[in-house]
């Protein structure tokens, strides 16, 4: 503000703009082309009675499910905390975010055709003759199961349209309304904190601790939070180092930024090993069977190879690769480890719902099955849920122009 | 840095336009210098009057500690199922409180948040002190005390070895290395202010205890450098401590097989309840210290707001794990489990139980509304209540699960006896006469690092009061050159550290105006009306002389408000005015191309 006077913009409009020549313009087609195409294909494929169906498309959709709750959570922590780094990257976060009522649609399948083929608890004669599904009756059947399906995902929407809508509608507004957004955004992050910590731990239980209906931990809906946080920031990361390359957001996303976002990555790749951790020692630890058999099978077979896998993708590697500040300020090292980060939470979920997959049921060796299948329900939601956030990108602006704290953000510098 | 906005001095700027300034009424460097190390210097009748209370309850300590060694635990209230009665409670409720120092001085360092500079200081000493007085509970616990060495891996010719498989032992480990790197951290940031109260002090005693300690510092700018350095590496290594040790101690409980105790949020639910109660003793401690010491422009509203909100989040989080606790116990079908919450909230700890609830998760609640969150009274009010309700945390995880174990023929109800009670307020004893030690010699508010974060600190800082001329000059200046230099300038970091260099300057200037305390003997001493007196003497410490020895450190200029008339200042003004390289860099960043 000082010396370049009120004339000169922070951030100007080819920086910001997404040209209409650009191939950004056309990747929500594409994407959404192949999206549908894939997905289609992978119905196509799902015989008569495959089981395991089901099993690939969780793991996909919970995959780019924690990309979209990550970005709204991201946009939430920044309005609650008044920050000021983030406000260049905030936007892609809200469009990340916006994707929540499509995969709000997504996940209907899971919830109202594939739930039997996937939780053991909605069939009514297991239930009869297991004592503890009897007793877990009244919260794991299908008709609350289903309610607060819906109730997750309007809660999700709501917030991932209100923020994206009240953001984007700042770039365009005047005068005072300016202001007016800012302030409902923020006064809306609190409560939204409190609400999607509340849905998302729920979320977690039902849709994934639930495929495993007699184990049981407090940590799980943190376990999860904490792995679609550090994909959330790895995935900014990449998209601005893609726009980049493309010619956007040069010296308004800088290397300050990057390496605000690396070490968030790096954080909440310790965070997510905290987790798992307590999770694991904890059981480890108390070896009661009824808890430890969710690790012993994850840890016979094909999975030990995994499991190990797993630790040293999510946190050894990660870990030691993003301690340096050089690696973090430099966008090619940091493209490296988000790509690396991403892949981790694929497996991440992957491990979390294979095992449980009906091609391991009474398997003494359980084996890891990864065909087709998984790679089309992978590509397929991931083609529509890009196609709704590149479709947001490169429809607005890239950064809340009209953010008043803009300028504090673009000239951002790490002490 | 570069586009700073300067704050309105009086009304705040809507908090989502601009930053307000963290401390309020636009002192100078001097006056904050003032401001903190007066307390320290004068005599403070009313210290004595909390210094005999704090000492008459440190008193019971020993007394509760000798008829223990004489006598043996069973002084105690602990019996057979409840074998951890109140000495492990008010372990974990002191290990708790220690929290908040350690997450405030590195954990928000590390998170940039500059509000914790007004308070940092004090909270570290409260965690130190509070660690202390953790480390007698499970000392005395051992019972036979002069075998309490064997807590350490000492080898000894019997080769007993300690059981490292027992998360006891860790937790020897964990709280002593916490102990460790707090203390270290806190002395690391209280040399440049141990230098200043050197500098400042007018008997050979104190100069002679506060130059030791302050290791001859100088506050070159090599000091800064190796300072700013080592400040950063310890936030670093002291931020996975904050996480550790309290989840360390939750092992201890998480571990078992025990009801109540078994569940996997533990480690994450005790280091948010520790935060939360270390924030709530930091609050009890400073709402009455600011209005006490006259900190109340350093330690603002807003800083308590903060601290308010931190208190929110972590209650609720705390609140989240009681409820996903109870939800889980009854989830997981295990008929013990489900028994012992059922028994927590109904059975005969009932009333433990609700209070815990209510002060833990429902009292924070309140902070929701600004009305209450910025409310000094309310929120002392609202601290204590976090206190209480943070003991009884511990004594509901301790004596409910145990009360009723697996053997109901030995269930019984733990009540504590006399010495149980004696013990804890001795700890309280031990906690405040340190504390109050604390305030008597050392500088409350860490002095360097407010003015850091001052508006002054910032090297483009014009004072809009006193120089609307110069500040002319600068805009007009920052626009040429803003638009007439297109010649590359790759380095896009104009100055990295301005700030702790502004700040440092102003022991280095008092240091060398000390060599002619000629203005001091009639002004000085210790007579408290001579307050006034010993301001001015000290702001005329800052004479041009010693100014213009550091011709680069301009901030004495701004800190030195009776000698506007001074022609040297103006130059030097100038001088450091008129090429500002960032605005340059400014314009070239605009357009650089980063990727």
């Amino acid at each position: 503000m000082s010396a370049h006077g009120h004339d000169e913009p922070v951030v100007r409009p080819e920086q910001v703009n997404i040209a209409d020549s650009s191939m950004w313009k056309k990747i929500p087609m594409i994407a959404g082309a192949i999206g549908i195409i894939a997905l289609a294909g992978a119905f196509g494929l799902k015989g008569e009675h495959d089981e395991g169906f089901y099993f690939s498309y969780l793991t996909s959709t919970m995959f780019w499910l924690a990309l979209s709750l990550g970005g709204l959570f991201f946009v939430l922590v920044q309005h609650a905390a008044r920050a000021g780094w983030s406000i260049v990257v905030r936007r892609i976060a809200e469009n990340m975010a916006l994707t929540l009522p499509m995969m709000g649609l997504l996940i209907l399948p899971v919830v109202f055709l594939g739930a039997h083929d996937l939780f053991h608890w909605t069939h009514a004669e297991a239930v009869a003759s297991d004592p503890m599904l009897t007793w877990k009756e009244p919260y794991l059947n299908e008709t609350s199961f289903r309610i607060r399906a819906v109730v997750y995902i309007v809660v999700w929407s709501l917030f991932g349209i209100f923020y994206w809508h009240k953001s984007t509608s700042q770039d365009s507004a005047t005068g005072k309304s300016i202001l007016d957004n800012s302030h409902k955004m923020r006064w809306a992050a609190p409560l939204g904190i409190a609400v999607f910590a509340l849905s998302l731990t729920f979320s977690a239980f039902d849709w994934l601790m639930s495929l495993d209906p007699h184990w049981f931990s407090t940590i799980f809906g943190a376990y999860y939070f904490s792995g679609a946080v550090v994909s959330t920031h790895a995935f900014i990361a990449l998209i601005v180092i893609l726009l980049h390359r493309s010619g956007y957001l040069r010296g308004v996303v800088t290397k300050e930024h990057f390496h605000d976002l690396g070490k968030m990555m790096f954080g909440f790749t310790v965070f997510w090993a905290y987790m798992a951790f307590s999770q694991y020692m904890l059981i480890w630890y108390a070896t009661i069977p009824e808890e430890t058999e969710w690790f012993s099978y994850r840890g016979a077979g094909d999975y030990l190879a995994l499991s190990i896998v797993l630790v040293f993708a999510r946190f050894v590697f990660p870990f030691l690769g993003l301690i340096s500040r050089h690696i973090k300020r430099n966008p090619k090292t940091l493209a490296f480890w988000a790509v690396w980060i991403l892949v981790a939470e694929f497996i991440d979920m992957f491990w979390l719902i294979d095992p449980v997959g009906p091609h391991n049921a009474g398997n003494h060796h359980p084996a890891i099955e990864f065909g087709l299948v998984d790679i089309l329900c992978f590509v397929g939601i991931g083609g529509l849920w890009l196609a709704v956030m590149t479709w947001g990108l490169s429809r607005k602006a890239l950064v809340p122009v009209n953010d008043p704290r803009l300028a504090e953000s673009v000239h951002f510098e790490n002490f | 840095m570069s586009h700073y906005i300067p704050p309105t001095h009086e009304t705040d700027p809507d908090p989502l336009q601009g930053r307000s300034a963290l401390i309020k009424g636009d002192p100078s460097f001097a006056e904050i210098t003032e401001a903190v190390a007066r307390p320290i210097e004068m005599p403070h009748k009313r210290w004595i009057l909390f210094f005999l209370p704090a000492l008459a309850l440190l008193s019971l300590l020993p007394i509760s500690l000798g008829w223990l060694f004489w006598e043996g635990i069973g002084v105690w209230g602990n019996n057979v199922p409840i074998g951890w009665g109140w000495p492990i409670i008010n372990f974990v409720f002191w290990v708790g409180i220690g929290h908040a120092g350690t997450l405030i001085s590195a954990v928000l360092f590390l998170f940039r948040q500059k509000w914790r500079t007004s308070i940092n200081r004090g909270a570290e000493a409260m965690t130190i002190f509070a660690v202390i007085c953790a480390l007698i509970f499970p000392g005395v616990h051992v019972g036979r005390v002069w075998a309490a060495y064997w807590l350490g891996p000492v080898p000894n010719q019997m080769e007993m070895w300690v059981n490292f498989r027992s998360p006891l032992l860790w937790d020897v480990f964990a709280v002593s290395t916490y102990f460790t790197v707090s203390s270290l951290f806190w002395y690391v940031g209280l040399i440049p202010d141990l230098a200043t109260m050197r500098d400042r002090s007018k008997t050979t005693i104190r100069r002679m205890a506060y130059g030791f300690l302050a290791m001859g510092w100088r506050g070159s700018h090599r000091h800064w450098v190796n300072y700013e350095s080592a400040y950063l590496l310890l936030a670093a290594m002291a931020t996975p401590l904050v996480l550790s040790v309290h989840s360390i101690v939750s092992f201890d409980f998480a571990v078992s097989n025990l009801p109540g105790w078994h569940t996997t949020i533990f480690p994450p639910y005790f280091v948010a309840g520790a935060i939360f109660s270390g924030f709530g003793m930091v609050l009890t401690l400073m709402i009455p210290l600011r209005v006490w010491f006259k900190l109340e422009h350093i330690i603002t509203i807003k800083h308590l707001e903060n601290m308010a909100k931190i208190i929110l989040l972590t209650g609720s989080i705390v609140g989240y794990a009681y409820s996903l606790e109870f939800f889980i116990a009854w989830y997981s079908g295990n008929e013990y489990e489900a028994f012992l919450f059922q028994n927590r909230a109904f059975g005969p700890y009932a009333w433990g139980y609700w209070i815990m609830m209510s002060c833990n998760v429902i009292t924070p609640q309140f902070i929701w509304f600004k009305k209450v969150r910025t409310n000094p009274k309310a929120l002392f009010v609202l601290s204590i209540f976090v206190n209480i309700g943070m003991w009884f945390e511990r004594f509901v995880i301790v004596v409910s699960s145990l009360h009723h174990d697996f053997l109901p023929s030995s269930w019984d109800y733990f009540s504590p006896t006399i010495w149980d009670v004696t013990l804890f307020l001795g700890s309280f004893g031990l906690f405040f006469t340190l504390f109050l030690l604390f305030l008597r010699y050392l500088p409350l508010i860490a002095i360097a690092e407010v003015k850091s974060v001052m508006p002054r600190a910032n090297p483009h800082f014009v004072d809009p009061d006193k120089k609307p001329a110069s500040r002319d000059h600068h805009a007009s200046h920052g626009e040429v050159s803003a638009k007439s230099e297109p010649e590359p300038e790759p380095e896009p970091e104009p100055e990295p550290e301005p700030e702790p260099e502004a700040s440092k300057d102003e022991p280095e200037a008092k240091e060398e105006a000390e060599p002619e305390p000629e203005p001091e003997p009639e002004a000085s001493k210790d007579e408290p009306e001579a307050k006034e007196d010993a301001k001015d003497a000290s702001e005329s410490d800052d004479t041009p002389e010693a100014e213009a020895s550091s011709e680069d450190h301009a901030e004495d200029a701004d800190a030195d408000e009776d000698a506007d008339e001074d022609e040297k200042e103006e130059e030097a003004e100038k001088l450091l005015f008129s090429p500002p390289p960032s605005d340059k860099t400014d314009a070239k960043k605009d357009g650089k191309d980063n990727g």
